[in-house]
């Protein structure tokens, strides 16, 4: 059975990706083509011609207005993904369509669906509004991990990892160190866990962006919407500084960390990751400080994660595994998407072959 | 309510508090200073244990909650040896390989 999730929306690219060339990304197994109309909305369709397959996302295949034009025999597709024009002849087949998908444009993302378009309207999109959001700045990127997505979902929801994974950027004693506290939404299908460390090492991530010298508070607090949006709201401030009662918080630096977790393919998966911060929002220098800082620390859970997948599928199912008491939030994530999972095959239509005859 | 139940010590300022206020919501607390997990179903019904993955099991049983908590390595009457990881592949091979002569 599939790993993916099916009838969800994923993010696909971010906005600036997407503009006036054609853009190809696969997505949960399907070769997408993306690109923007000339009023600047984005569309996206499948990315092979039904002619003979070739890419449209290849060049010389283009945009002309509104359509694209196919660069291997000039097949042209509106933004419906209805084929317009073929060579040489007047009366275009019937059948010559490409599939399309729901786009919508939130949060600085493209977000596509994947499954039964009927359901796009009564699947809910996340939302991560720090991302572009007035108040906020925003550092951003990808990086492509050979590693199924279920790896990355363990590796954020257990953030004791930190400790020894990403020491001297991010780790400290304390992570690991530290309790958690988890909480399931079973209806809201949110998953939370909520790290609070009152006396804590001040890692070079957070001491050069704030400037705080000495020891800190410092909150993590996870709020995971399975199967693909990740959010940590991070507080740090100095030892002793807590929010007002009234839930005001002058005294706390706040970075708001997200990722979108994106299968691309069984074995692999788009590691859309963004820190979203709310001080020194005008400072140049911080932005490359954290973009950097941040990226070294996804590229360490790359290779960690792409080790592990290459371990995993060498190994016959079954292995044994342990969970211990800071996997408590993990295992809460494995059961939602899991039954996600079985809920979204029970709509995979069967292959596109089988489906034509 | 299932199982003995220890009095939770005051936490400092900084403890998280409940933050989920849906009808459904399950919590499970690590109890500070301590290695035990205390459960909390929607329905009201606590339980105190060591191990995640029992506490979920005894947390999804809602509404028919066991008596108990799963404990781990409950029932283990000794450690077994562990099995071998088994290489499928060249790749997977760790370390250097050694050159036949």
């Amino acid at each position: 059975m599939t790993s993916i999730v099916r009838n969800q929306w994923y993010v696909a690219a971010y906005g600036r990706e997407i503009g006036r060339e054609v853009f190809g990304r696969t997505i949960c197994g399907e070769s997408i083509l993306f690109w923007r109309r000339e009023d600047g909305t984005a569309t996206a369709m499948s990315d092979r011609c039904v002619h003979r397959r070739f890419p449209l996302s290849e060049k010389p295949s283009h945009l002309v207005g509104d359509t694209v034009v196919c660069g291997y025999h000039g097949f042209t597709y509106d933004a419906d993904g209805k084929c317009v024009a073929v060579p040489g002849q007047t009366r275009v087949p019937r059948t010559a369509r490409l599939k399309s998908y729901p786009v919508v444009e939130q949060d600085s993302f493209v977000w596509v669906f994947i499954g039964d378009d009927d359901r796009s309207d009564t699947v809910p999109i996340p939302r991560a509004p720090w991302l572009d959001q007035e108040g906020y700045t925003t550092v951003s990127g990808m990086e492509p991990l050979a590693a199924r997505a279920s790896l990355l979902v363990d590796n954020l929801m257990d953030l004791s990892h930190e400790t020894y994974l990403h020491g001297g950027y991010i780790g400290t004693p304390e992570v690991a160190n530290t309790p958690i506290t988890t909480e399931v939404d079973e209806d809201a299908q949110v998953v939370y866990v909520s790290r609070h460390m009152d006396d804590a090492d001040c890692p070079p991530f957070y001491a050069k962006s704030t400037g705080i010298e000495g020891r800190i508070v410092r909150w993590q607090d996870i709020e995971f919407h399975p199967p693909c949006l990740y959010l940590l709201h991070s507080r740090v401030a100095p030892v002793g500084v807590l929010p007002n009662e009234d839930g005001t918080d002058p005294g706390g630096f706040h970075v708001e960390v997200v990722y979108a977790i994106t299968p691309e393919t069984e074995h692999s998966t788009h590691d859309f990751w963004a820190v979203a911060r709310d001080f020194a929002l005008e400072d140049e220098g911080v932005s490359d400080f954290l973009r950097e800082s941040n990226r070294t620390v996804v590229l360490q859970d790359v290779v960690a994660l792409d080790a592990l997948e290459r371990v995993l599928a060498g190994e016959p199912d079954g292995y044994q595994e342990l969970s211990i008491n800071i996997d408590t939030g993990g295992l809460a994530a494995r059961r939602i998407i899991a039954a996600q999972a079985a809920a979204g095959a029970e709509q995979v239509p069967e292959s596109p072959a089988a489906l034509a005859r | 309510m299932t199982g003995p139940l220890r009095t939770v010590p005051a936490g400092p300022t900084a403890t998280p508090t409940r933050v989920l206020e849906g009808d459904r919501v399950t919590r499970v607390a690590w109890l500070p200073g301590s290695d035990r997990l205390l459960g909390e179903c929607s329905c009201g019904a606590r339980a105190e244990g060591g191990d995640p993955i029992g506490m979920w099991q005894w947390l999804l049983a809602h509404p028919d909650h066991p008596t108990q908590v799963a404990e781990p390595d409950a029932g283990a009457a000794a450690v077994h040896v562990p099995p071998p990881h088994r290489v499928a592949r060249p790749e997977q091979a760790a370390g250097p390989r050694t050159p036949l002569r």
